[in-house]
């Protein structure tokens, strides 16, 4: 359904979008919400999520006939923007990795309450550092996954006979140890557990679903940036120095020009990979477009976010000022779903031949 | 391994250098607390005291002393051997503004009062200095520092706010660049002051930083009254004085010691993420190995001119920009073959020496302090190139 939309029906159905986003992000919002649920368990509010799931924000990318919106990664992509600015913690990319897994295995039950935010269910599907790689290994530790504390369930990648199945193992009683991480949140390792088969092969799904997470992150992170960028550039133009307004300095008036490129080479890079994958690319085209738009996003990220806390002095560096909120979630987020590195290597592997006129 | 000889304090400086680096390490090896070997974060004084004392016992604390007041009286190239091995031993730093800041500008422009009353005592670790420089609105531009000292009979009143005062809850004495004349240029009313920090007056509030810790505060003078005496130098020359500490600032940021350790930890993070041998990475670790190989030889140019009895002009600022922003570089690629590990707080598995994360957030600051690298460009283009303006 998603790729039918007409451009305009697509610019409307974005800002339809991004205007629910102002429920749970709210434009120019305090950060005492998400500082004051950092290094707490689970380090986000189930109320929040369900309040996501009401909103339909779970299922935005889940088929209509699954009970989800059926839209596409144009609205996804706005949305985590949205959050990012807002730096929601609530495990809303996860969950829809997870939602549309369990569309997918055909187990309705199991998704209607993933859906409403009622569920936390979270895929483990990773098992070593930096990898979009499945290997299945059904009792290899599972690594990496974020909010893992909150979660009711989990969804496990389990290899059978050259497919990868899919199990659920419900949180209760399962062996899980977490670790912090810098934005005041915390990743999860899992010791599988004999679960319940959901479905025979889930493996061509899940390398998508990996893929869209891995655009989503970056739309989320370039919501960041942008919201840094902001505060950073309203500090030049109100901070004296040297009798001046720091701004009115060419030095930082140009490193502030070199970021605005970043950030609009960032925005056309995942608006266009996701334009691609609506309008239907499959293959190496979408995984091309996708690790070029991941790789710009993990390295622009992490860039506008170091250079924001530079060009905000000895100020920048304290906790209780929110451009470092932004800088500790890029360092959190910029390799989840693979770091630039990966994806600029599945970049020259999938990309189609430059044309060339010779 | 053979048994090496430590000499006694006083011989240190006739050592062959590389005698002195054989006997540092033996120093280290059978002195050095094991448990604070390379601390994630820095160390409060609780923490770090029982080394201090150490130092002090054995006559070690204050390398760069002359030896009548108590020091080593090491030649500069021997004190950058002593820190390198420091650092390749994961020796934690003290709260040392005493022995780093304070004690050489009271040698240098003390009364004879000051140096008998206060370098014994920082010999001893009854005193530990913080440093009260920036203010909220004098950071980049520290000469509009706005903290003033009026005197009233035999006291000066101080009244004003420093930030940035590293590690200040440790402290009890802090030195501070007051104004003491509000009617002259900038840079000409400000003087050098000697604060104890019990007198009443006197609030000291943690900073939580980037790293969650509370290595800076905000300190608060009202109505703090400060003897006379304890003015160094003359009234209204502390600026020139401060300058004079801050060149010696930044050849010590300009050491390529935090350079050199985030690189050796670079080399074990990436065996331990399985890219050691991958291409990419490979030519990315070519190519911080070679700027700080350089980085070395022109660190060496300036130690050269220590050596040989000149003093620092202001193009050492150049050795602060390159060296704070290669630790950055070597810490970003850390983060960038970390994968996941790039957002954990701390130390993945637990071990200190994959400690990426804790790396690479202290690597931030370190463009912002000692003045920032936009500063110490500024004073590259205006004081060595001769830019106008």
């Amino acid at each position: 359904m998603s790729a039918a939309l007409d451009d305009s029906d697509r610019q409307d159905s974005i800002r339809m979008v991004r205007e629910s986003a102002a429920a749970v992000a709210p434009v120019g919002g305090d950060s005492k919400r998400i500082r004051d649920l950092r290094m707490q368990m689970p380090g986000f509010d189930p109320a929040v999520l369900r309040q996501m799931g009401d909103l339909g924000w779970i299922g935005l990318r889940v088929p209509e006939a699954a009970g989800g919106a059926g839209l596409g990664l144009g609205e996804m992509g706005a949305l985590a923007e949205e959050l990012g600015g807002a730096l929601a913690p609530e495990p809303l990319i996860p969950a829809s990795l997870s939602a549309t897994l369990l569309a997918a295995a055909g187990a309705p039950a199991e998704l209607g309450r993933v859906l409403s935010g009622e569920s936390l269910v979270l895929t483990a599907w990773q098992e070593r550092a930096d990898t979009l790689e499945v290997p299945g290994g059904r009792d290899a530790a599972r690594r990496f996954i974020p909010f893992a504390a909150g979660a009711d369930a989990f969804l496990l990648p389990v290899r059978e006979g050259g497919k990868l199945a899919l199990y659920w193992q419900d949180a209760a009683g399962a062996s899980l140890t977490t670790e912090q991480t810098y934005d005041g949140g915390h990743l999860g390792t899992l010791a599988p557990a004999p679960g319940r088969k959901l479905a025979d092969d889930i493996g061509a799904v899940l390398e998508q679903a990996l893929d869209d997470a891995a655009l989503v992150t970056g739309f989320y992170l370039l919501g960041g940036a942008e919201r840094a960028f902001a505060m950073t550039l309203d500090y030049l133009k109100t901070r004296m120095q040297f009798g001046k307004i720091i701004g009115t300095f060419q030095a930082l008036q140009h490193r502030a020009a070199d970021l605005k490129m970043q950030l609009a080479l960032l925005r056309a890079s995942l608006e266009s990979a996701a334009a691609v994958v609506d309008a239907g690319a499959t293959g190496d085209a979408r995984r091309a477009a996708i690790s070029r738009a991941k790789t710009r996003a993990a390295e622009a990220a992490m860039l506008i976010n170091r250079q924001c806390v530079q060009l905000s002095g000895g100020i920048g560096y304290t906790d209780q000022y929110d451009v470092g909120l932004y800088l500790r979630k890029a360092m959190v987020l910029s390799n989840q779903f693979g770091s630039a590195n990966l994806h600029r290597r599945r970049f020259i592997a999938t990309a189609p031949a430059e044309e060339s006129d010779a | 391994m053979d048994a090496i000889r430590i000499p006694p304090p006083a011989e240190l400086d006739s050592l062959e250098d590389e005698q002195f680096r054989h006997v540092v390490r033996a120093f280290l090896h059978a002195n050095y607390p094991e448990e604070l070997r390379n601390p994630p974060k820095r160390l409060h004084w609780s923490e770090n005291k029982p080394w201090y004392f150490k130092l002090a016992e054995l006559g070690w604390l204050c390398p760069g002393w002359p030896q009548e007041f108590g020091g080593l009286g090491l030649s500069p190239s021997k004190i950058i051997i002593l820190t390198e091995e420091y650092e390749r031993y994961g020796v934690a730093r003290t709260n040392d503004h005493g022995i780093v800041m304070l004690g050489p500008l009271v040698i240098k422009y003390g009364t004879e009062a000051q140096k008998q009353f206060f370098l014994p005592k920082i010999l001893t670790g009854e005193h530990i200095w913080c440093q009260g420089y920036s203010e909220p609105n004098a950071g980049s531009d520290l000469a509009a520092l706005r903290t003033e000292a009026v005197l009233d009979g035999d006291h000066y009143v101080v009244n004003g706010q420093k930030i940035w005062t590293t590690l200040a809850m440790d402290a009890n004495w802090i030195f501070l660049l007051v104004r003491t004349d509000k009617n002259a240029k900038k840079q000409e009313g400000i003087s050098f002051l000697l604060v104890d920090m019990k007198t009443p007056g006197i609030t000291v509030r943690p900073i939580i930083n980037l790293e969650y810790h509370d290595e800076f505060c905000e300190t608060f003078f009202d109505n703090v009254r400060v003897p006379k005496e304890n003015l160094v130098g003359q009234l209204n020359k502390g600026w020139d004085m401060a300058k004079a500490l801050l060149s010696f600032e930044r050849i010590f940021l300009g050491s390529p010691r935090q350079s050199g350790y985030a690189l050796s930890r670079l080399k074990l993070l990436a065996e331990r993420m399985d890219v050691a041998e991958d291409p990419t990475f490979q030519e990315s670790y070519a190519r911080l190995r070679l700027e700080f190989e350089d980085l070395k030889a022109l660190y060496e140019t300036f130690v050269a001119k220590l050596k040989r009895g000149e003093s620092l002009g202001p193009d050492v600022s150049m050795l602060k920009v390159i060296q704070t922003e290669l630790f950055q570089k070597i810490t970003d690629c850390m983060l960038e073959i970390a994968g996941e590990n790039a957002g954990l707080l701390e130390p993945m598995e637990g071990n200190r020496n994959l400690n990426a994360t804790g790396q690479f957030i202290q690597a931030r600051p370190a463009t912002i302090y000692g003045g920032s690298n936009e500063i110490q460009r500024n004073i590259l283009s205006k004081n060595v190139l001769g830019m106008p303006g």
